[in-house]
């Protein structure tokens, strides 16, 4: 026998042990649950941070005309009118040898390209192109280790005439033997004019002139496939051509006169310039039968004349800048990523990722911003509100997360899939909400005890059917079943109504002493032949109906009045989600009818209303705030159902009430996108953002419908 | 109208039966899912008859699948199962009512099922042995009957070698590879030489073992059978490709019978064919399975702690109420969230902290910062542990004050009170959460979709190789495979009857867990009475 004493002092040890263990394991368990929220939150939120600015100073150039970044953000490469072409990495900048380029002084520099090809007009009076490019031994990181690389085009003789050169674009293997061909665009005597060439030509090139009434050409680009020529003159006009036939396609009004042109990725939105400053990006859409060229959107303008555009090769962010000031925008928001003055720069260059913004002063200083702008595509604006989108005419509400191309523009509006969430569970619950509180409302007040126990088990089993396999029955029984037999479905409950109109009579005629023995809380049984029978009727009638009214085939019908029909549309995702939700409504309502004090109904019925009167102004009053807290959650319940809408609709993000065809919900869509997202992205987030959505408004619903059902619970007690 | 149905319909009496009516066809609607689901999947293993149909095409032999009744203008469709989807194309073919004539049930007709290409339906032409005939005609059918067996248990052991022996030495490899990735970042001039040596002798063991598999392989092939289609098309096949000869039109009721028993055992038993459209789903039921223990095992205890906590320690103020509501409203968010929240924080954040910390030699192949079960289990948890709380929390609650405070004046503690009175009090209650919030488990799939669940994996989960228990692995899933096979399948059609029978496993078990926990309830309530709205 151990000392009594011993066995006390360890029970009490043993008991704050637990006592401790307890606490910690339910406060964290707790706590994980607040996690949730707080995690999801915390991935959403990069979406609206501002973007983050660093000034960086790398030092002092030999003053360039144009700088263009690498990649990596460096190392650069500077067109200096007086030195020629120059390499540079960073930090430093370290001068880097580079061959020399065609005879100095050079006249003009053309700023390069997204890819950084440039040309110059050099003291021969000839065109040279290049396009430097560092060569980085495999996975080396130190600039210090890179060989700067220089091949300069063949001289190109622009003629006896001298010639300012606008526009320049390479066009590979586009020539006679799959060589590359140059087009050119420049001012002779102030007359626009263009050439094309192949890339090894040696003879002076031949110019065609191209018409300009009343105005000078101030700035020209090629698009991407160098076909047409966008001009902007000096009288603020945009103006679009054919060269090869000297045709004027269309043209556009600036607010100024023109004085920089440049592309976003992609090659679709041109953006202008003006020489007050003002920026604007415009883009040819088709309008009807024509393709007009118009703006875009607009943007805040800089201080004094716009001198160059740059755009990233990640997104649609683009720099542009001034001899005052320098900004970088994001052409499908709007936003405004970066805003600085710079005193008297000349050049300045966007890195490839959008990341670096270096600018160069006529006194070769360097001034450089680092920005983190990670998800610059994304803001509360183009989330819910339409937005104009590159391509399109109009403000879109479209959801488009990705596209065969680079280059594409993802379209991330929630107004469809909300959308798509409200009409699934419209549906679901016009089709759950009669069937829950009618078959609730039997199964509280009239049904018989024996038969009570029968459904209610059986509703719990319809509340256990996992959703994959209403789901799966959805999308792969009934919507063909549907489509098969739309109008025999259609007319199912008419019928049964009419069969049950028919049959009441006899029964009312049948003796009473019958009714009240087989009758009374076993009208549900009664009711299964008569549905059974409907439902057989329904079958012969259908034919006939469709024949008779639809003219034979209901979705002609249905298409002729401009409805198109889909298999699995929201009718079928209505009834299968209708179904997951009914037991859940059905539970609470029932719960919340059937504990109605039996005081108030006998109180009823002993003042000689019936039954039905008794329920239906009685019973059902009361417990009202239960099967409105019990629709609530039913609500919750279809919002946030994933598998049912992911297989029994064709997940298209349309905006349309139609009911013959599909949608998008939030949920399913995250099914649907989260495998395509990277970590970390914009996609990503913004479906972060919509788990978040989501769990807050079930959580609200939940709860809202939790504290109705608390009140009510108090006021039965107070019964 | 008479003033007797005047009365009757003034009572209200017509609308009690509406409502009736209403309940009657959502009952209905239960039932005839869950009739549909089982007639379709149980229906398909019964070897049904192979007709031959007379057409203006030729003859065909298949199986009837699916009938449309002529409707408005359009005459009635016959969908046959015709198979031999590498002579014809397609598995299923719709025909016009008229043109199928002169149904007959030829007797040599023959349902072979094999491991490529699904079914083929003809008959046996010749057995072959190295290319020369043994036997033709019905004589060739009842030898290859008789052989099958033999030759099936060849093949299971070459794959039992191919899955065993060479799967081991692979294992080996790998870890050799990776060792020698980690020798990279730390030099070990001793050890380097022992790794070649060790990989020689796996190098040479790896060539044995693919010489006997040749031979095996070489032996398996030597018997073959000559197939016929009806419409000539001849093929040759060796035998241990045949899965199963059936002989429809020609087998009793015993027969039927077997073959009916073998198709089922095979279905729950056997690995999945053809892109998951064939053989069986042992696999998803043993991740199901699985997946649902893993879950309980890290979710119960924790919802039992903190249920605990809730009833039992923490003082009852506005904040624990806020916390209960907040635990109750937890069950009624949507799964994908938990889904969204387990591939964010578990499989990324932490899955992708552990593969740095822990095996940077795999790097960028991720270890654990992938889908896994582990990841797929704890979000379930975290799903289900609201219902385990609640269902714990009325367990307590339903627990008599008397016999705790009885315990107490014996001068126990809270623990020991707690320990020997309530919880084996509550313990119905408790099992009654554990079960919903297995039945829940079992069920979903948006969740697993995005932690870890994929159409077919390799190995399982759980096997003979250290550490037997690998919590990386993906893993199948019943619910999971049945979105997949019905939706992502290029053969859906065939997929169907598999899907079904899928289905309806994954109803039975979670209608038979939600079952248990209703009776368990009614018990617990019978015995200690009061409601619990």
């Amino acid at each position: 026998m151990s000392d009594p004493n011993r066995i006390l002092r360890r029970a009490k040890r043993v008991d704050r042990l637990m006592g401790a263990v307890i606490r910690v394991g339910g406060l964290t368990i707790i706590a994980a649950v607040i996690g949730i929220l707080l995690f999801i939150g915390k991935e959403a939120l990069p979406l609206f941070l501002p973007p983050r600015v660093a000034p960086v100073a790398p030092g002092v150039l030999p003053p360039p005309q144009a700088i263009h970044l690498d990649e990596s953000g460096k190392a650069l490469f500077a067109w200096d009118l007086r030195r020629g072409l120059g390499a540079y990495t960073l930090p430093g900048p370290a001068a880097r040898e580079l061959p020399p380029g065609p005879p100095l002084p050079w006249t003009r520099v053309l700023p390069p390209d997204a890819r950084g090809t440039a040309l110059v007009l050099a003291a021969d009076g000839k065109f040279y192109s290049v396009r430097p490019s560092w060569d980085k031994p495999a996975g080396e990181n130190d600039p210090g280790q890179w060989k700067a690389e220089a091949a300069w085009s063949p001289a190109l003789d622009p003629g006896p005439q001298p010639c300012e050169p606008l526009a320049f674009r390479k066009v590979p293997g586009s020539g006679l033997g799959g060589g590359d061909t140059l087009r050119l665009a420049g001012r002779r005597n102030g007359v626009l004019a263009w050439t094309e060439a192949p890339a090894e030509a040696s003879g002076p090139l031949a110019w065609t002139p191209l018409p300009l009434p009343g105005a000078e050409a101030q700035a020209a680009s090629w698009s991407a496939d160098a076909s047409q020529l966008f001009v902007g003159t000096s009288t603020g006009r945009l103006l679009v051509f054919d060269p090869p036939s000297g045709q004027l396609l269309r043209e556009a009004a600036f607010s100024q006169p023109v004085s920089a042109l440049g592309w976003v990725l992609g090659g679709t939105s041109l953006l202008v310039g003006g020489r007050g400053g003002a920026l604007e990006a415009f883009q040819q859409v088709r309008v009807g039968d024509a393709v007009v060229l118009q703006s875009l959107r607009a943007f805040p303008p800089l201080q004094g004349e716009v001198l160059g555009l740059a755009a990233s090769q990640r997104d649609k962010r683009f720099l542009s800048w001034s001899a005052e000031s320098l900004a970088v925008d994001h052409l499908t928001t709007g936003r405004r990523l970066l805003s600085a003055p710079a005193q008297g720069l000349q050049g300045a260059a966007l890195s490839p990722r959008g990341d670096l913004i270096l600018g160069a002063t006529a006194q070769g200083q360097l001034r450089g911003w680092t920005l983190e702008a990670p998800h610059p595509e994304v803001s509360w604006g183009t989330l819910w509100r339409p937005t104009r989108y590159e391509g399109y005419a109009e403000p879109q509400r479209t959801w488009q997360s990705t596209g065969g191309t680079d280059d594409f523009e993802p379209k991330l509006s929630l107004l469809p899939l909300l959308f798509g969430t409200l009409k699934g569970t419209f549906y679901a619950l016009l089709f759950a909400l009669p069937v829950a509180i009618f078959g609730a409302l039997y199964t509280s007040q009239f049904a018989h005890p024996a038969l009570r126990n029968l459904i209610k088990p059986t509703v719990e089993v319809m509340a256990a059917l996992p959703s994959v396999v209403l789901g799966f029955l959805a999308g792969l029984v009934l919507a063909p079943m549907f489509e098969r037999s739309m109008v025999q479905f259609v007319i199912v409950p008419p019928v049964a109504l009419s069969l049950a109109l028919l049959a009441m009579p006899l029964w009312a005629r049948l003796p009473r002493a019958f009714r009240k023995l087989f009758g009374e809380g076993r009208e549900a049984l009664w009711m299964v032949p008569l549905l059974l029978g409907a439902f057989g009727a329904a079958m012969a009638l259908a034919p006939w109906i469709e024949r008779a009214l639809l003219g034979g085939e209901y979705r002609l019908w249905l298409q002729s009045h401009g409805i198109p029909y889909d298999q699995r549309n929201s009718i079928v995702v209505g009834f299968a989600m209708g179904f997951a939700v009914i037991p859940i409504i059905f539970t609470i309502s029932e719960d919340a009818l059937s504990s109605v004090p039996r005081s108030l109904s006998s109180a009823s019925l002993a003042c000689g209303a019936s039954p039905w009167q008794t329920a239906w102004r009685v019973v059902l009053p009361t417990a009202s705030p239960g099967i409105f807290s019990a629709a609530m959650v039913g609500l919750g319940r279809a919002v946030g159902e994933t598998m049912i809408v992911l297989m029994a609709t064709g997940n298209t993000p349309v905006m349309e009430w139609n009911p013959f065809n599909g949608m998008r919900t939030l949920a399913a869509n995250i099914a649907v996108e989260v495998p395509e997202a990277p970590q970390h992205g914009s996609l990503y987030r913004v479906l972060f953002l919509t788990a978040l959505l989501l769990f807050l408004l079930t959580f609200v619903l939940n709860s809202a419908a939790e504290l109705i059902r608390q009140r009510l619970r108090k006021r039965y007690e107070a019964l | 109208m008479s003033t007797g149905l005047r009365d009757w319909m003034r009572r209200g009496n017509g609308l009690v039966w509406l409502s009736a009516g209403v309940l009657a066809f959502a009952v209905l609607m239960i039932g005839g899912l869950v009739g549909l689901i089982a007639a379709r999947g149980l229906g398909f293993f019964w070897p049904a008859p192979l007709v031959l149909f007379e057409t203006p095409a030729g003859p065909v032999l298949g199986e009837v699948a699916d009938r449309e009744p002529a409707r408005g203008g359009e005459p009635g469709r016959i969908q046959l199962r015709v198979g031999n989807r590498d002579l014809f194309g397609q598995d299923f073919r719709w025909y016009p009512e008229s043109e199928l004539r002169n149904p007959t049930l030829p007797e040599d007709a023959l349902m072979v099922e094999r491991s490529e290409y699904g079914v083929f339906l003809g008959r046996v032409k010749e057995l072959r042995k190295d290319g020369l005939t043994v036997s033709t005609g019905p004589a060739a059918l009842d030898e290859a009957l008789e052989r099958l067996p033999g030759a099936r248990k060849a093949q299971a052991g070459i794959r039992a070698v191919e899955k065993g022996e060479v799967g081991r030495l692979n294992t080996a490899l790998e870890a050799i590879r990776l060792e020698r990735k980690a020798l990279e970042r730390r030099p070990d001039p001793a050890r380097q030489p022992q790794l070649d040596a060790r990989e020689a002798e796996l190098r040479s063991r790896y060539a044995d073992l693919e010489g006997r598999l040749d031979h095996l392989r070489a032996e398996a092939k030597r018997l073959t059978v000559l197939l016929e289609a009806w419409d000539g098309q001849v093929k040759e096949m060796p035998l241990p490709q045949v899965v199963r000869l059936v002989p429809s039109n020609r087998l009793g009721l015993p027969g039927k019978l077997k073959v009916y028993a073998s198709r089922l055992w095979e279905f729950v038993s056997d690995d999945p064919r053809e892109s998951n459209t064939e053989g069986g789903i042992f696999p998803a039921i043993f991740g199901t399975v699985m997946m649902v223990l893993l879950m309980s095992a890290l979710g119960v205890p924790l919802g039992v702690l903190a249920a605990l906590y809730l009833r039992e320690y923490a003082r009852d103020g506005w904040l624990v109420r806020a916390i209960r509501v907040a635990v109750n409203n937890l069950a009624g968010v949507p799964s994908i969230v938990f889904g969204v929240f387990g591939l964010g924080f578990f499989v990324y954040t932490l899955g992708g902290s552990l593969d740095r910390l822990f095996f940077p030699e795999r790097l960028p192949t991720p270890t654990f910062g992938t889908g896994g079960i582990l990841w797929a289990s704890l979000t379930l948890a975290l799903l289900t542990v609201p219902v385990v709380i609640v269902a714990t929390e009325e367990a307590l609650a339903a627990v008599p004050r008397f016999q705790r405070e009885a315990s107490m004046a014996l001068g126990a503690t809270k623990w020991q009170t707690l320990w020997n009175i309530v919880l084996p009090g509550a313990m119905p209650g408790i099992l009654t959460g554990l079960i919903l919030a297995m039945a829940r488990g079992a069920g979903e799939v948006a969740p697993l979709m995005l932690t870890g669940v994929v159409k077919l994996a390799p190995s399982m989960p759980l096997d003979g190789t250290f550490p037997f228990l690998h919590l990386d692995r993906k893993f199948m899933h019943l619910g999971f495979h049945i979105y997949d096979v019905g939706f992502q399948s290029p053969n859906s059609e065939a997929a169907k009857p598999m899907v079904f029978m899928t289905t309806l496993l994954l109803l039975a078990v979670v209608v038979a867990l939600n079952l248990a926990a209703i009776r368990i309830r009614r018990r617990l309530r019978a015995r200690l009475g009061g409601s619990t709205f």
